[in-house]
């Protein structure tokens, strides 16, 4: 770090009120242009000097990009505040794994300041948001002047800190289907402090039927270059019978099938071994609120 | 870099400020506006120590573009007390328990105790140390401050 204490590089500014606006200024400036909201990553790279953006667009003022429509699914403005999202999805009883993982992320001043795309277009690998988004089969909607698109969240994470958006392209909208009767879902992070970057996150969303799992959606941040689905362990489980047994084997598939590395905040083996330990207690979670057994 | 003309009010104080885009709301108010109660600990975001309410929500000053801050209503730790010095219950909760030793946490402290005491009138212990886990004290152990501000709650 630099100079964490005031930032040297110099930019231009602007804030437009209408999502048409911002699109114009991101072809304007040709990808030199840094779309931002809640600021708590970004300026955090430019104090890093790890960014180094001519202009920077603040989002937060164009409505359409905030809001939260309930209308069967969910349709969530990309600059919604983290703070608003984990307070609906509370109230609704809704997205449990969503508001738990806001409730472990950072600390209650980030949760007003940053937002769900925000969460989402940084792209940490340990983006706190992203499990839960995947194992809900999120999609996200992308804008340019010239296109729109809706990809599926995975397809959205390219790599660390890197996304499918193009240089004109922001993102507006995240989806989710409705919520579906006799589904659970949970979700846990390993951290070494009570406000702190997961070592390991896990996710699991499943529908359950008797000790029936009928399907199982597993995933995991902070384990992999991006956010991931557990797939091999999802395999496992689906259409099974469910009973100790079964669950420590796809933890162990878990553990098998992410790729953690070491860093300052953990091993790769240690991430490993949680990551097993962590799931086992999601999945239990999951399939205990899938049953009405636990809120 | 063009300087922007920004205005907000501080503590009930409006204010209109020639600001440049990369001036950090806690350099503002600390050098602009004198308001030195607002801490600069970390800078990226892991202390607590800058918290200021922006709209009536604490948020990270560090982490915040004063020109982000547009027709905004900040209050700092300076605009708790009453204008006449009269301290708030919380402020003298906290002296009640002597939850402070070098005071540097105090300000963020005060303000994520006040937060969270608008929003649940009697919170549980457990419930106050989630709402400060993001705010770092060196000296006290916390113990006193969870203290000072759960008495605050119970008197409410």
């Amino acid at each position: 770090m630099i100079n964490s204490r005031r930032l040297s590089w110099e930019f231009d500014y602007t804030a437009p009120t209408t999502v048409s606006e911002a699109l114009d200024l991101l072809d304007q400036f040709g990808g030199k242009a840094k779309i931002f909201a809640g600021g708590t990553d970004l300026l955090i790279q430019l104090k890093e000097e790890k960014l180094a953006p001519q202009c920077l667009i603040n989002i937060t003022r164009i409505r359409d990009l905030n809001h939260i429509h309930a209308d069967g699914g969910l349709r969530v403005g990309a600059a919604t505040k983290l703070s608003q999202v984990r307070e609906h999805c509370i109230k609704g009883g809704v997205y449990t794994a969503l508001h738990e993982a806001i409730s472990v992320l950072g600390k209650p001043q980030v949760w007003n300041m940053g937002t769900i795309g925000g969460n989402l277009c940084n792209a940490s690998p340990s983006a706190d948001t992203a499990p839960p988004l995947l194992v809900f089969n999120a999609r996200v909607k992308l804008l340019s002047r010239a296109s729109e698109r809706t990809l599926d969240l995975q397809e959205f994470f390219k790599g660390v800190n890197c996304t499918a958006l193009g240089p004109d392209e922001m993102m507006v909208e995240i989806l989710l289907d409705p919520p579906r009767p006799n589904t659970g879902s949970a979700f846990m992070k390993i951290s070494r402090v009570g406000a702190d970057i997961s070592k390991v996150s896990c996710a699991v969303a499943l529908e359950r039927k008797a000790d029936l799992c009928l399907s199982c959606r597993v995933a995991l941040g902070a384990v992999a270059p991006v956010p991931m689905r557990a797939n091999g362990a999802e395999g496992i489980l689906e259409g099974e019978k469910v009973e100790a047994r079964l669950v420590e084997a796809a933890g162990q598939r878990v553990a098998e099938e992410i790729k953690p590395i070491d860093d300052i905040r953990s091993t790769a083996e240690y991430r490993r071994w949680v990551a097993a330990v962590t799931f086992r207690d999601v999945f239990w979670k999951a399939w205990r609120r899938a049953a009405g057994e636990e809120k | 870099m063009k300087t922007q003309r920004v205005s907000f009010s501080v503590n009930g104080e409006y204010h209109e400020i020639p600001i440049e885009p990369n001036a950090l709301l806690t350099n503002v108010l600390r050098e602009q506006l004198g308001l030195t109660g607002t801490k600069y600990g970390c800078g990226t975001g892991q202390c607590g120590s800058c918290t200021v309410l922006v709209n009536g929500e604490p948020v990270l000053s560090c982490l915040t573009l004063a020109v982000a801050v547009d027709g905004g209503e900040i209050q700092t730790i300076e605009g708790l007390a009453k204008p006449d010095g009269t301290l708030d219950p919380l402020q003298e909760a906290f002296l009640d328990h002597s939850a402070m030793q070098c005071g540097f946490c105090t300000p963020g402290m005060v303000i994520m105790g006040k937060d969270i005491l608008r929003r649940n009138p009697a919170p549980s212990e457990a419930q106050i140390r989630e709402h400060i886990r993001g705010n770092i004290c060196r000296c006290t152990g916390y113990n006193r401050i969870v203290k000072a501000i759960q008495a605050c709650g119970r008197q409410d």
